[in-house]
């Protein structure tokens, strides 16, 4: 067995540097495809963190009655935070209400017209965040029934209108990810099934002297995956030089949002990885395999 | 050379009834039986019809018959590249239409086959194509060098074990082929053509050769058109025409003598 699995690794070693033109189109040609896969997988990556955070902003905000004690806000707060669709409740009093509120003026630069007001104009607000966005009738039909709560603000329009753009722009951006997979796996197949067709006769002779299917087979597949082993680490290494000038340009555009990148190089990793190894592995199974089927 | 004491011996050649049906089981002795085998290909064309043969352990036959007469397809039967449409092919006592597709390799360890473009791995030397047939057939590595240089030898390229097939005759070529054939002391070798590409000089010597390891004992089936070969060593001549065996004789010439 480990004869058998040394035997293969050799073989596979030298059919890849015998056949160098061929073997390093292929690793040329996985290099290209899974750079265009990285890509793609970085921008909807990004798309996704944007969307997220888009969709973390829809909440349902109760504006409550000024006359209603604290104690009775608190303990409103209480029981929506135990619903199994909320993910947090925030109580805003008409206080801190007013500080946000200038506070926002002032980081948008304009005058502070409130300290004219006699009283404060703004009600406590208690906000809800939901774990989903798209189901909050419960929540809101809880705070409306309540009598602590003066109104709650319609947001079912924004909260669709949202969802809308988000679930197109997703499944947009699988569709794509998914067509460029479709294409990267067929050329990659090609491109290996060209190495295995030089090495036709070679596959003849073993067949002709008695080897068996996996000894025909497994150097094949060793050498697809060196293929994609070495495809992928060449683009993991381009991506890491590359990303050092990309990030200095992208924080400058991402830094407005509070994105969860932080897996990201890691998925990238397994990503790439994966995708070179498995389709280099594929691409060889499938070739080899038309010779075997006698 | 004289081939006029092996006409001579020759001369009193007995004529095997053509059509002799063996029983489904194994012949006792024989390499090789086939039995009522008829070949249709998936595109309606009949390469191979009733075709009986044995070939005894030891036996030296040639097979004969024009281009198309089915020497290939029988051939392709004996190493399970194709399966008889009809009728039993047994190799060693394995009816081969049983044999499991995984157990197809292990038969055919047992057959050594030669062809007319010898097949050799351009880019490895003699050396390295003999032992590549054990390499891929998961020999232990102890154990090949020694296998590799009794064939070499035997086929008598020791001297030119470390060269490549381009710097190589023909004749040597094929030598190369027959040493890889011979490597995993086979019970039958299949030569298809193997003078084909030769002059006669060479041919003759690649003859002797087989000739040779007929007499260690491997049963040897030849296909060729070389009918001077075949007229002068009156061995078993089987004739194949239009799919089925016309001639099974022994000690018997190229073409009819009657």
């Amino acid at each position: 067995m480990i004869s058998f699995v040394a035997f293969s690794l050799r073989r596979a070693w030298q059919g890849f540097w015998r056949n160098a033109v061929m073997s390093l189109a292929a690793t040329a040609t996985m290099i290209f495809m899974l750079l265009l896969l990285s890509g793609f997988f970085v921008l909807l990556t990004g798309l996704n963190a944007g969307l997220e955070f888009v969709e973390q902003k829809v909440e349902v905000v109760a504006d409550v009655k000024d006359s209603a004690p604290t104690l009775a806000i608190e303990d409103l707060a209480g029981r929506v935070r135990a619903m199994p669709e909320v993910a947090s409740v925030e109580y805003v009093n008409a206080t801190e209400a007013l500080q946000r509120f200038r506070e926002r003026l002032k980081e948008q630069g304009r005058e502070d017209l409130t300290t004219f007001l006699d009283k404060n104009p703004l009600p406590g607000s208690l906000l809800v965040k939901l774990r989903d966005p798209q189901v909050f009738g419960n929540v809101v039909d809880y705070l409306r029934a309540d009598p602590a709560v003066e109104r709650v603000k319609e947001v079912q329009n924004l909260v669709k209108r949202v969802l809308t753009v988000t679930e197109l722009l997703r499944t947009g951006g699988l569709i794509v990810l998914a067509l460029v997979g479709i294409v990267v796996l067929f050329i990659i197949v090609n491109t290996i099934r060209l190495a295995v067709v030089a090495r036709a006769e070679e596959i003849e002779i073993m067949r002709l002297v008695g080897a068996s299917d996996a000894f025909i087979r497994w150097p094949f597949i060793f050498e697809g995956a060196l293929v994609g082993l070495i495809g992928a680490l060449v683009t993991l290494a381009l991506l890491a030089l590359g990303s050092g000038p990309m990030g200095r340009v992208m924080t400058g555009f991402f830094d407005v949002l509070p994105l969860q990148l932080g897996t990201l190089g890691r998925d990238l990793g397994l990503l790439v990885l994966g995708t070179g190894v498995g389709l280099g592995v594929l691409g060889s199974w499938l070739s080899v395999r038309s010779y075997l089927l006698k | 050379m004289s081939l006029a004491p092996l006409r001579a011996v020759a001369r009193s050649h007995t004529e095997r009834p053509v059509g002799l049906a063996p029983t489904e089981s194994p012949v006792e002795g024989a390499v090789l039986v086939l039995h009522d085998v008829t070949k249709t290909y998936p595109n309606g064309k009949v390469a191979l019809r009733e075709v009986d043969l044995v070939v005894p352990e030891g036996d030296f036959v040639f097979l004969v018959g024009p281009s198309g007469a089915g020497k290939s397809t029988l051939i392709k039967l004996l190493i399970r590249d194709e399966l008889a449409t009809q009728g039993t092919v047994i190799l060693d006592g394995q009816d081969l239409a049983r044999l499991a597709r995984r157990q197809v390799p292990r038969m055919r360890r047992k057959i050594g086959i030669i062809f007319q473009d010898f097949k050799l791995l351009p880019t490895k030397t003699v050396w390295e194509n003999v032992a590549f047939a054990l390499e891929v057939t998961g020999t232990p590595r102890r154990k090949i060098a020694p296998a590799v240089d009794r064939v070499v030898a035997l086929v008598g390229l020791s001297a030119q074990a470390r060269q490549l097939p381009n710097q190589l005759s023909g004749g040597e070529q094929q030598r190369t082929a027959i040493a890889r054939a011979l490597v995993h002391d086979p019970r039958l070798i299949i030569a298809d053509e193997p003078t084909g590409n030769l002059d006669p000089l060479i041919s003759w010597e690649i003859l002797q050769l087989l000739l040779r390891i007929n007499e260690l004992g491997v049963t040897v089936l030849m296909a060729t058109h070389n009918a001077e070969i075949v007229t002068a060593l009156r061995k078993r001549v089987v004739a194949l025409e239009d799919g089925r065996v016309i001639r099974d004789e022994e000690a018997a010439a190229y073409h009819r003598e009657d």
